[in-house]
């Protein structure tokens, strides 16, 4: 299709003066010369380059005789125009070109400059021909002249007298005729009466009128409105043998264009809108086909002010037309309706300040070559010139622009509707769509850009546009792939013609006024024909297209005036020796290739079947054609020239259900023929004797004869199939594409019986449904069910031009045009067609095979809006709603919870009720996505509920939702629904929430976002001393006696309600001893972890069973449990895999006197592996993890190692290949490759050895933290378990320490005892492993259940040290009193020491954590 | 036989300083019902990514080789070198990384690995000159057992945004929870905020519009004005000017605007003296518009910046800047009659005329071109996005 590119070009014109202004501008019909006329002047331009040829001014004597000149019209051959003038003569030039082959503007460069010189055809390519122009003849028709026709070999004139002159070229004045226009009879049909109504009254005349060839008649306007038809009904023109047809409701046209390959009359009126008709092929009365109209909604202000239709113009190629009105602007409209660009509108009407532009009048236009410029002759209406008194104003000056257009290459080379690209062609560039379209054949790149789409989450409460998640990356690339033809080829070939690109898209061809040239857009070079003269001697005639890496076109061979068909090579060298050549009996019009069949359709109305087969006998390769069928269509077409495209596909009727073979890749079934735009199928007729193709060589098989044709379409502008298969696709893959214009898209789709049942014989095989969308189609994606097109889009550049000067400037007048890809879904148009026909088994089998789609939950979201909105909104009753049935279709797959709550978010509150109605209860809803686990959705849904339930259900609901999100760590979600919760809290109260009191300062309970409980971390860790357990954080708990100041204050109700869901939750996760869980929790929730783990000091936060938290524990971090190498027994080396490196290490590791259960071993052991850390630096990670041993820990490396945080990629590879690497097991050739770095085999052993012992990194960090957090909130018993699973024995004689001082709580101590003595059994049997660490923390050990003896007995005693502890108010301090601790036994001796080291450790600790850094945790005790 | 397939999913181009993603998929193409003996080992996988240089000899002279260093290559075949058998030498490379040991395939049975590994932000880009080429590659080589390495090399395109590499990624530590059980998807987070960065910066370094014109004369007088309105552009841009030739006083025949680059040798390392010594300065034209315009008085071109054209840089070597070349063919008489005389004398019709003499001058015009989202000229470049190989 057509589209505007760029601004303008503006050419010099006559300076000011009334009688040199330009007025008319009319191609010749090669549109190589312009005639340009002002009222005393003729003037030939030449097309390329624009120049002036010559120029005839009309001297002032005659001038005023004949009046100022008005319209031209050239002879077919280019050597005479006829100008008519106001006056009613008709003046005859004679165009000779001069003797010699003389050229203009000649450059003659300075001697010895290098300029081109001697390249052939230059002065053709760059000069323009010299030309004389001579008045030759005047004729007086003594009455002004309305139209002037070129008939022939006639020249038809209308005059204002009611008289229709035909004046023959060469004999002017005897050849004349003339037929008076009330003698010709009008009916509104040519059968109803051969005797139909005359004009009736004198004084009619034909204000406007074309010629149709193809019709073979007049299509005119008279001056009072009425539009008709003249034809004459035998060949020749007399008045007793012409008749008009007409119809009735027209009677306020302006003028006509016709457009000879759609067989179209296209009356403009003057309310401005375009009338299209066509003629009845059987009756002969004149159709409406459609009008081009602007719409109300598009051009809210313009579309009734436009004035009357001025000019219509169809392009050269009949697929578009151009339209002006009186008021001025342009449009562009294609063949059957569909509107392209119009100039009344957007950056063309206003400026980028806002302020409205005149519209472009136009007085006069004319298509340049191939389409690809419009000459236009601008400026005020004449009416207008004289009361313009601004001088300066060059605009406002009549002058000649050109405006430049690019194409899409269907418009003249229909086969390339098998491609997925869309390609343009411009004057010297093409621009290629880049990117998916070849992709998308590969069904690879299809599914995994489905499998990345779902991942990107949003967030579900940030409000979505309509454009669905992974869409915008899909859709929204719009460049182009701008390739410049090459200029060689273009300077002696211009105009291109035709262009093809291959099916990869990596190869295109173009062919000029001669030749052909193609490029590789790998290799970004050209090819050109070696021998220019070659190139000279061929004109492509019938399209181009490729065939594998061949290029198939239809030319004429101009040295043999032969008629041929040549296949070339891509990659051999572009020359006549490597190319087939066929002769062919006929021109050729029409050319597309079906798999390896080329279909040519020929001047005499034949369709060819060629078999195109590859040959290659050594190095050189060939492509042979021959003939397979030919068809003759004579009967079924007119003329020729109306078949527009010609292709053969495998669509058929029967959708290969009843065939024998249906699992075979579809043949070649059928011919499609776009007769002027009536879409004509022809089926192999099956139905003779069957010839059983497999017996028969696929070359010499008889290939089956055609059926008659069927019409399937009317108004059909190109036509999309494809040669390809797909079983799982096969409703896109098999159906045929149509674009229609104005009215749309449609699709022929096949309908399949449902698991292969046999089919129901009154059921259609397929179904035709007409679908809308907003752009112009030009390729169609058929996996992919996308269609791509393009668009005009437009930049303002007049807010650069600040100069008052420049506002004539061109490039403030008009936007800078540029051409934009778009893309579009269709599926939802169809599902919902097939819904509305009953069809909805076939909808599903459809949606089903393209639910891989990335946008296929957009689909559906759609098709689910655009019923709703259409259905909530009808003003009348809907009889038969379709919502109910969209909605239950929408059930049947797993989206469904997710597109109608998304559908429901996009669309007005006012609708909802509407749509719950049909889709069910937002409640059950709601419960089905919690049910689903498909938290984000339901959380959607609450959003919904809380609009259409009172404020407890939502609350209700918000508190499951928000239980199971805590549950299944979403803390984002979480997150979101306590300021959910919050919100309706605060939404409740009648009252305006009330700020917090200064008593108050920390009014968020213990639910403070993450960054303060950091702050008062550290906080606590320098400030506080030791033993005192940071207990000043009871501020931020809610007492007892405040309880009931929170029910006062609904803000702080809802923040105590969500405080008490968060500790409920906090409580279990201890409970159930899940510490990682519990650390994810509130560093994600922002949770006050030691303030809460204060108050559970004695009760959640007390450790039931030792054992089983410490395997917990172990497991849950990923901690390899401790081994003793010295049983050999249980060495994972032993269980399978065993490699010699692996066995030495184990030699060496049994005989290592480190691993000795000795304390200070152990300890110097930490420190050297220290020191090694530093020296080798993280690397060993690996060696780490690679030699801990045990089967059981195989499980802990293939968990997620994203602790990329870290700095430890040194020589290996990264995480991902890391953990792919595990799971393949074979660790030992990892050792092998560390032994490399230069580390001595026992260092390496000792290493592992010690890491061995230890779990990730990670996990150790986190660990630490929790031990911090535990230390903090006086929870020893969690800190003893902590410590032993570091093994860490400073733990304990902190713990000692600890106990020791005044705080200490008899009843915690003997727990912490009994359960070290729990564990000291498990160890024992289960777990020798943790029997050396065990020993080594004995002495502590003992001293503790010291204490502990101790402690029990004053237990009975009164309490001395509540007084000591001021702020311990809490009740928790209360119910503890009773085991408080005494402070006067914290004074023992080795207590002290211990203290002390704690106090250090302490320090170290809080230091380490801000960096939180590698090894930055070993800390040593001495 | 073993399969190995490398597959850059994002496409082969990237900006310096993000992280590269490679699929490396092994297979045994056998059909798994061959029998067991059949399965195919690999002894190990390593993957490399390194930046090729190469100078023609011609035109640049290069300082001898550092002989201190010792040649490296030896003979032996177990060593990985990336850039073993290539044509210049290696100028840039990551550490080696390894991508599995010891791997056995049974019939039919394919694994793979992802490597990921992040382009030196210090490298020049993607380039290849008249003079110099700098060639980025991801080398994975691969050895079986008692067999030479093979090596399967996936080329890179890589776009050098300057000034991208200064900058680092904010570290709002000071702020940041410290929590270790917070998950920190560092990696990615950063290699989004760099490609956001990138954006951000040509956004800002591009979109910026303004008027710039210039009164084109030859020595004779005005030729006419051009106008152009930016003077920064990505990759994949179109350039636009306009030429008003309307208020000219000498006639212009015909001019023509390309888009090029000048590639020009340093001075310290330009060829001097020599036979066989090729210019130092070498101009590639990536587009051309041409136009006869003796009666046009408004017009503009479009030029696109191909995609796979390299934005303008400089390296020690060698520097890189984009132009736009004017050339105008004007006519050496000044009263070039166009139009005819309005006081036309009889006979009445005028033609111009046969022979104009000319003359043709140039003028330069620098622009800047910058690169573009590297995704956008992955979609550009045709072709398939895996290398394979098969040992």
């Amino acid at each position: 299709m057509y589209f505007l590119s760029g601004w303008p070009k503006r050419l010099l014109c006559a300076p000011r003066s009334p009688a040199e202004a330009p007025l008319h501008v009319q191609s010749d019909p090669r549109r190589a010369f312009f005639a340009v006329l002002a009222p005393a002047r003729l003037s030939i331009w030449y097309s390329r380059p624009s120049v002036l040829i010559v120029t005839y001014k009309e001297p002032a004597k005659s001038s005023t005789q004949f009046g100022s000149y008005k319209q031209a019209e050239w002879r077919p051959d280019s050597t005479m125009i006829a100008v008519s003038t106001a006056n009613g003569y008709i003046l005859f030039f004679h165009i000779t070109s001069s003797r010699g082959d003389k050229y203009l503007y000649e450059p003659v460069y300075p001697k010895g400059s290098p300029q081109m010189k001697g390249i052939p055809h230059f002065k053709e390519e760059h000069c323009a021909p010299a030309l004389n122009l001579e008045m030759k003849k005047i004729l007086d028709l003594q009455a002004p002249i309305m139209s002037l026709q070129s008939v022939l070999e006639d020249l038809l004139v209308a005059t204002s007298d009611g008289l229709l002159h035909l004046i023959h070229w060469e004999g002017m004045t005897n050849g004349r005729k003339a037929i008076n226009l009330s003698t010709v009879p009008f009916s509104v049909d040519l059968q109803s009466s051969r005797v139909g109504s005359f004009l009736g009254f004198a004084d009619v005349h034909i204000k406007d009128m074309e010629y149709c060839a193809t019709l073979d008649g007049f299509a005119v306007v008279f001056n009072d409105g009425k539009v008709g038809f003249i034809t004459p009904v035998s060949s020749r023109f007399t008045a007793e043998q012409l008749h008009g047809v007409w119809p009735q409701d027209v009677i306020d046209g302006t003028c006509v264009a016709v457009n000879n390959k759609y067989r179209l009359m296209a009356f403009g009126c003057a309310s401005g809108c375009v009338q299209v008709y066509t003629i009845d092929n059987t009756t002969g009365a004149m159709l409406l086909s459609h009008k081009l109209e602007l719409t109300a909604k598009q051009y809210p202000d313009i579309w009734n002010k436009t004035g009357a239709v001025k000019l219509i113009r169809w392009s050269p190629d009949n697929s578009a037309v151009i339209v002006t009105w009186e008021y001025g602007g342009l449009s562009l409209w294609s063949v059957f309706g569909a509107q392209l660009i119009c100039t009344l509108g957007g950056d063309f009407a206003y400026r980028s300040d806002g302020t409205k532009k005149d519209p472009l009048k136009i007085n006069s236009m004319s298509w340049g070559a191939e389409g690809y410029h419009l000459w236009v002759i601008s400026g005020l209406g004449s009416q207008h010139t004289q009361i313009e008194t601004d001088l300066r104003s060059t605009v406002k000056e009549p002058s000649i622009l050109l405006f430049q257009f690019i194409k899409s290459v269907l418009t003249v080379n229909p086969c390339m509707s098998n491609q997925e690209q869309v390609l343009l062609q411009g004057e010297d560039r093409l621009y290629l769509n880049c990117g998916e379209a070849s992709q998308a054949q590969n069904p690879k790149y299809s599914s995994a850009r489905a499998e990345r789409m779902p991942r990107h989450e949003k967030s579900p409460f940030a409000d979505g546009g309509l454009e669905a998640p992974g869409l915008s990356t899909l859709l929204g690339h719009r460049h182009w792939h701008v390739v410049q033809i090459s200029s060689t080829y273009l300077e002696s070939n211009w105009p291109i013609r035709f262009s093809a690109i291959d099916k990869l898209g990596q190869n295109i061809a173009v062919a000029g006024k001669f030749g052909f040239a193609h490029y590789s857009l790998l290799t970004k070079k050209w090819k050109l024909f070696g021998n220019i003269t070659q190139e000279q001697n061929m004109i492509v005639t019938g399209g181009l297209a490729w065939w594998d890496d061949f290029m198939v076109l239809a030319c004429y061979n101009l040295s043999d005036c032969q008629e041929e068909l040549r296949i070339y090579l891509r990659t051999s060298n572009l020359d006549n020796a490597f190319a087939h050549v066929t002769k062919a009996p006929m021109e050729t019009l029409l050319l597309s290739v079906f798999r390896d069949m080329v279909v040519v359709f020929r001047a005499d109305c034949s369709i060819c079947l060629y078999s195109i087969e590859r040959k290659s006998d050594g190095s050189n390769t060939t492509a042979s054609v021959q003939v397979l069928q030919e068809v003759s269509m004579s009967r079924y077409i007119p003329h020729p020239f109306l078949v527009v495209s010609v292709t053969l596909t495998s669509v058929s009727t029967e959708n290969g259900i009843s065939l024998k073979m249906p699992q075979q890749a579809r043949d070649a079934e059928s011919i499609m023929l776009n007769l002027a735009g009536q879409l004509i199928m022809m089926q192999r007729d099956r139905s003779g004797p069957q010839i059983r193709e497999k017996d028969s060589h696929p070359n010499q098989r008889k290939l089956l004869p055609f059926c008659p044709p069927v019409v399937l379409a009317q108004s059909v502008e190109n036509v999309w199939t494809t040669c390809r298969a797909n079983k799982q696709k096969r409703h896109l893959l098999e159906a045929l594409w149509l674009s229609c214009g104005g009215a749309g898209m449609k699709v022929w789709l096949p309908l399949f019986p449902r698991d292969h049942r046999k089919p129901h014989s009154f059921l259609s095989q397929r179904i035709m449904l007409p679908f809308h969308i907003n752009i112009y189609p030009l390729a169609v994606l058929f996996e992919d069910a996308l269609v791509l097109g393009a668009v005009n889009d437009t930049l303002l550049y007049d807010s650069l031009y600040t100069r008052s000067s420049a506002r004539e400037q061109l490039e403030v007048l008009f936007p800078f045009c540029v051409v934009e890809r778009t893309s579009q879904i269709y599926l939802h148009h169809i599902l919902r067609q097939l819904l509305v026909r009953n069809l909805g088994e076939q909808a599903l089998l459809l949606a089903q095979s393209c639910a891989a789609l990335p946008y296929f939950p957009h689909v559906l979201e759609l098709m689910l809006h655009e019923v709703l909105e259409e259905e909530a909104t009808s003003r009348e009753p809907i009889p038969d709603p379709l919502l109910p049935t969209v909605a239950k279709f929408i059930t049947e797959f797993p989206l469904f919870l997710q597109t109608v709550v998304h559908c429901a978010r996009k669309t007005e509150y006012a609708l909802w009720n509407y749509l719950f109605a049909a889709v069910g209860n937002p409640k059950d809803l709601f419960e089905e996505c919690l049910m689903a686990q498909d938290l984000d959705t339901a959380a959607s849904y609450l959003i919904i509920l809380q609009n259409m339930e009172v404020p407890a259900v939502s609350r209700q609901h918000a508190t499951l939702l928000f239980n199971t999100a805590l549950e299944q760590g979403k803390w984002d979600l979480c997150r979101h629904m306590i300021r959910f919760l919050k919100a309706i809290g605060s939404g409740e109260s009648e009252t305006p929430p009330s700020t917090p009191t200064s008593q108050e300062p920390s009014s968020s309970g213990g639910f403070e976002f993450f960054r303060n409980r950091s702050i008062s971390l550290s906080q606590s860790a320098e400030n506080v001393p030791p033993g005192k357990f940071g207990l000043q954080k009871t501020l931020s708990m809610p007492t007892g006696p405040s309880g009931k100041r929170w029910s006062k204050d609904s803000e702080c109700a809802e923040n105590m309600y969500i405080d008490m869901m968060l500790w409920r939750h906090a409580r279990r996760l201890l409970e159930e001893v899940r510490l990682k869980d519990l650390g994810c929790f509130a560093a994600q929730l922002g949770f006050e972890l030691i303030s809460w783990l204060c108050k559970e000091r004695t009760r959640a936060a007390r450790v039931d069973n030792f054992v089983v938290a410490l395997k917990r524990l172990h497991k849950d971090f990923l901690w390899p449990l401790p081994i003793i190498p010295a049983s050999s027994i249980s060495s994972p080396f032993k269980n399978g895999k065993c490699r010699a490196v692996g066995e030495q290490m184990l030699k060496s590791q049994s005989a290592d006197p480190f691993i000795t259960p000795e304390m200070d071993a152990g300890i110097s052991n930490i420190q050297r592996s220290q020191s090694w850390l530093s020296n080798i630096g993280p690397t060993h990670r690996d060696t780490d993890r690679a030699s801990s041993p045990g089967p059981q820990m195989q499980d802990a490396f293939l968990s997620p190692l994203s602790n990329k945080g870290d700095e430890c990629s040194i020589g290996s590879a990264t995480d991902l290949t890391e953990s792919s690497s595990v799971v393949d097991g074979d660790w030992t050739m990892v050792d092998e490759n560390f032994s490399t770095l230069s580390l001595t085999q026992s260092e390496l052993e000792h290493i592992s050895m010690e890491l061995a012992s230890k779990g990730p990194h990670k996990s150790q960090v986190q660990l630490r933290y929790l031990l911090h957090i535990f230390m903090e909130a006086g929870c020893l018993d969690w800190c003893v378990v902590i410590g032993l699973i570091l093994r860490e024995s400073s733990v304990v004689s902190q713990l000692l320490g600890i106990a020791q001082s005044s705080e200490m709580d008899g009843e915690m101590l003997q727990n912490i005892k009994s359960g070290l003595q729990a564990v000291d059994r498990w160890a024992s049997t289960d777990c020798p492993g943790y029997k050396p660490f065990l020993n080594i923390i004995k002495p502590q050990l003992q001293k503790l259940s010291e204490i502990t003896e101790e402690l029990v007995q004053p237990d009975t005693f009164q309490p001395v040290t509540v007084g000591k502890t001021p702020e311990q108010t809490s009740p928790r301090a209360e119910e503890n009193r009773g085991s408080c601790s005494h402070g006067s036994i914290s004074q023992s001796e080795p207590g002290s020491n211990n203290v002390v080291s704690r106090k250090e450790e302490d320090t170290t600790q809080a230091d380490e954590e801000e960096p939180l850094q590698d090894g930055a945790y070993d800390c040593s005790v001495s | 036989m073993i399969e190995v397939v490398a597959e850059l999913s994002r496409g082969p181009v990237f900006l310096a300083g993000e992280a590269l993603e490679c699929v490396v998929t092994v297979t045994n193409p056998l059909p798994p019902t061959a029998t067991s003996a059949s399965s195919e080992a690999l002894a190990w996988a390593s993957a490399q990514i390194h930046c090729q240089f190469h100078a023609s000899e011609s035109r640049v002279a290069l300082p001898p080789p550092d002989s201190s260093q010792p040649d490296v290559q030896p003979d032996s075949q177990t060593v990985f070198l990336p850039h073993r058998g290539e044509r210049g030498q290696c100028i840039l490379s990551t550490p080696p990384k390894i991508l599995f040991c010891d791997l056995r395939l049974d019939p039919g049975e394919s694994k793979s690995y992802s490597y990921s590994e992040v382009l030196p932000t210090e490298g020049p880009p993607s380039f290849r000159g008249q003079s110099v080429k700098y060639v980025y590659k991801l080398t994975i080589g691969c050895q079986r057992v008692n067999s030479p390495i093979t090596l399967l090399r996936v080329p890179l395109r890589v776009l050098v945004l300057t000034g991208l590499q200064d900058v680092h990624f904010p570290q709002d530590e000071a702020v940041a929870p410290s929590s270790p059980f917070l998950e920190e998807d560092d990696s990615g987070k950063k290699d989004s905020w760099l490609a956001e960065l990138a954006g951000e910066r040509l956004m800002a370094a591009t979109s910026c519009r303004s008027l710039h014109l210039y009164n084109i004369s030859d020595g004779r007088g005005k030729v006419g004005t051009f106008g152009i309105f930016k003077s920064v552009y990505r990759l994949g841009e179109d350039v636009v000017g306009t030429l008003n030739l309307g208020e000219g006083t000498v006639a212009c025949l015909q001019f023509s605007v390309s888009l090029q680059t000048e590639e020009r040798v340093q001075p310290e390392y330009q060829r001097r003296r020599g036979t066989g010594v090729a210019p130092s300065v070498s101009h590639v034209t990536h587009a051309r518009h041409q136009e006869s315009c003796l009666h046009t008085t408004r017009t503009s071109f479009s030029l696109p910046i191909p995609l796979c054209s390299t934005p303008g840089f400089c390296t020690a070597i060698v520097s890189l800047k984009w132009r736009l070349h004017f050339e105008f063919v004007t006519s050496r008489e000044p009263g070039l009659v166009l139009l005819p005389p309005l006081e036309q004398p009889e006979p009445a019709t005028w033609t111009g005329p046969e022979q104009v003499p000319v003359d043709t001058f140039s003028w330069d015009l620098p622009i800047k071109v910058l690169p573009t989202s590297p995704t956008l000229v992955s979609y550009a470049a045709p072709g398939p996005s895996t290398s394979s190989i098969t040992i």
